[in-house]
């Protein structure tokens, strides 16, 4: 019943903002949405004994088990800081005519079903509903792309339909496989995750592998993985920044979150050892992809879109790794990165505003004189850069660090291999950060730039998200590793 | 009820039309009778659920059936050449990597590769034989020509009618999995619609300049509620 809570206020929500006239009213409505959704999942959280199982009479579409709680916390978590940073942001969209006032309805309307379907999709059970509701994050976050009044976006945003939405069918398809194969060892079909990871010790090998590798494109094309990556770094680079740090901190979550779930049956079947292989495959060439594409970047955006690819790429290396510890990391990396990538969106939203290129999305940046204009900026991408590519002591780094030891006790080469992709990022990035952040006008010369008045609702998220990066890795420990452990259980891992 | 022999012939049949219109879909350059062949080869899909329905008497078959009909037999090729007509995009000739012919032949190399797969696959298992493997055959083929629209054409509102073919071949595919609940059918309707619609609109702008498209967006908004209502 607690999941009516969510759909009456975004109901509520929504109604308001139709009713809204000024960008502020509408920005309030969708931070309050934010806030609510936070609050009821931190009820949730702490008060409400997980997991609850049937929520609907009947059937059992939905579920609150630990999983699908933790990834809730995120994306709320997100989600209410970005619309926090919406408030300065779009305001500055506009006042430089980027974006029309008449879209505003659509755009904050779209901003909270988003958020309303993607916690829904994390409270599924019925995997074909997951499905349903992942596809429609795919098509609103394609509108929250296509706002901007830029033919760029539009192109941006039909890539991105056509890549993402192309490889679902593919992924239902193997839904129906797997409803199939359920059907046939035990008489009655179910879709139902807590009942096919019940029944899988007894699926067929051969057409288990086949289910998955079909399940296995669709959701890759939903978290950026090689090779239906391409859509990624430009919808990522041309969206709004406020939207870009929930599509690279939540959406891609999404994808890797239906991975997981159908992994988790496979792993339970015979046929875990080629599904593993498969996916480390598809891990070390996303990874490979990535570091390679960020070299020549000049784009910061882009740059930073290309690192998310690079990261959902060490999700999949650690989900190949199967064993506990593993696991147990990559859930802790998907927490990581969704809240370092949103600070590092955060803060090339802000430089973006003071040095975009007016004549296209797609010129390099001519940053300069960056910390006399945007010191806070500038020292956000320095220190998200930072925690970005696993430096001690942010959290990306714990993480990183245990996956690759876990990796080690796999394959020594591949680890070898994945290392020195890993550090190719990582150069690529400090390079970009260096080489830009240095440029200086000399002394003497005119300054061509008016300084971009950043307003604090800008500020504050970055400064919070950072805080929260460094933190997280001691204060973990307090709860934190219970909580993992317990989803790491009911993902029948140990 | 009557003679099941008599349906599957009745199947097989259709499911030699389905691979008529989707040839079809991936030759033609003309893009009116494009949403026709779309129609039509949706209208073979609402029979094949219908004698599916009369052999096996599941209801949710029945109302498969009624909900294609309506939406992609009636209500989405009517907004698509609506908007073609608005458009007046009338053909389209940009094939982007193959040329007709070889795309016809690479169909007819899929469809041997999806056969021996799901041959291998099923092997061994009661599926294999029946019509359900006939149905996953066809199924993922014209998922995987549609696919092959999708990426091999220019135009966007190309692209669209493949996408619309892939998921005509999920449903077959899925049409021989009966017990799915209906429900879930039903959403996936509703979201392929907003797809649509979405889509168009979008291909409406990749096709004009802005101005332009601010002018005709504002023509579609009101146009566009009244398509959403069904």
């Amino acid at each position: 019943m607690i999941l009516l809570a969510y759909v009456l206020c975004a109901a509520i929500v929504i109604a308001c903002i139709a009713f809204c006239h000024t960008h502020r009213q509408m920005n309030a409505a969708a931070l309050g949405f934010g806030a609510a959704c936070a609050a009821i999942t931190g009820y949730i959280l702490i008060f409400v004994q997980v997991p609850v199982g049937t929520l609907i009479v009947g059937n059992g579409y939905f579920f609150i088990d630990h999983f699908g709680l933790f990834e809730v916390a995120v994306a709320t978590a997100i989600f209410l800081l970005a619309a926090v940073y919406a408030r300065g942001y779009v305001e500055n969209l506009i006042i430089s005519h980027e974006l029309e006032t008449g879209s505003l309805k659509l755009f904050y309307g779209a901003w909270c079903l988003l958020e309303l379907v993607i916690v829904l999709a994390f409270y599924s059970d019925n995997l074909a509903l997951f499905w349903i509701f992942a596809e429609m994050t795919t098509i609103i976050s394609a509108m929250l792309v296509a706002i901007l009044s830029a033919k760029e976006n539009i192109d941006a945003a039909l890539k991105y339909i056509f890549v993402a939405s192309v490889s679902m069918l593919i992924a239902f398809a193997g839904l129906i496989f797997l409803f199939e194969i359920a059907r046939s060892t035990t008489g009655t079909g179910s879709l139902n995750w807590t009942v096919l990871i019940q029944q899988a010790p007894a699926f067929p090998p051969g057409m288990a592998i086949a289910a998955f590798a079909l399940i296995f494109v669709g959701f890759a094309a939903k978290s950026g993985i090689f090779p239906f990556h391409t859509w990624l770094p430009e919808a990522h680079a041309k969206a709004p920044s406020a939207v870009s740090a929930v599509l690279s901190g939540v959406l891609l979550n999404v994808g890797i979150y239906g991975i997981i779930r159908v992994f988790a049956i496979v792993h339970r079947t015979t046929a875990v050892a080629t599904a593993s292989l498969l996916v480390l495959f598809f891990g070390v060439c996303t990874i490979g992809i990535a570091a390679i594409s960020m070299l020549p970047e000049k784009n910061l955006k882009k740059m930073i879109a290309f690192s998310s690819i690079e990261n959902m790429g060490i999700c999949l290396v650690g989900l190949a790794v199967a064993t506990p510890l593993a696991l147990f990391w990559v859930l802790f990396h998907v927490m990581a990165h969704a809240f370092t990538k949103a600070s590092l969106f955060f803060s090339a939203g802000i430089l973006h505003r003071q040095y975009r290129s007016h004549l296209s999305a797609d010129a390099p940046d001519e940053i300069r004189d960056v910390f006399r204009f945007q010191p806070l900026a500038a020292w956000g991408i320095i220190i998200g850069g930072l925690a970005i590519i696993g430096m001690p002591p942010f959290a990306v780094f714990f993480s990183k660090f245990f996956i690759l030891l876990s990796l080690g006790s796999l394959s020594l080469w591949v680890l070898v291999l994945v290392l020195a992709l890993l550090f190719v990022a990582a150069a690529a990035l400090g390079y970009f950060v260096i080489r830009s952040f240095s440029r200086v006008t000399p002394e003497g010369e005119p300054l061509d730039l008016v300084p971009y008045q950043t307003p604090l609702a800008m500020k504050a998220p970055i400064v919070i998200l950072l805080a929260a990066v460094l933190l997280l890795a001691f204060l973990f420990p307090m709860g934190g590793t219970a909580y993992f452990d317990r989803i790491v259980a009911e993902l029948m891992f140990i | 009820m009557t003679d099941p022999a008599f349906f599957d012939g009745v199947i097989k049949i259709l499911f030699v039309c389905v691979l008529i219109t989707a040839a079809y879909i991936i030759t033609t350059k003309n893009l009116i009778s494009l949403v026709r062949v779309y129609s039509l080869q949706s209208l073979v899909l609402v029979a094949i659920a219908t004698a599916l329905f009369w052999r096996e008497g599941a209801a949710v078959l029945a109302g498969i059936a009624v909900v294609t009909l309506v939406t992609k037999v009636i209500v989405i090729p009517y907004f698509i050449a609506a908007v073609q007509e608005k458009i007046r995009i009338k053909r389209d000739i940009e094939f982007h990597y193959l040329s007709p012919t070889s795309s016809l032949f690479i169909s007819i190399a899929l469809m041997l590769v999806i056969y021996i797969a799901l041959s291998n696959v099923l092997a061994g298992t009661p599926a294999k034989g029946s019509l359900f493997f006939f149905g996953a055959v066809i199924g993922l083929s014209l998922v995987l020509m549609g696919m092959m629209v999708t990426f091999s054409r220019k135009k966007a509102i190309t692209k669209v009618l493949g996408y619309l073919s892939m998921e005509n071949g999920v449903l077959l595919f899925g049409l021989f999995a009966t017990e799915l609940p209906f429900i879930i059918e039903f959403l996936i309707v509703i979201d392929l619609i907003i797809l649509v619609i979405l889509t168009t609109i979008l291909t409406i702008g990749i096709d004009s300049t802005l101005e332009e498209y601010h002018n005709r967006l504002h023509r579609f908004y009101l146009w566009e509620e009244q398509e959403e209502a069904p």
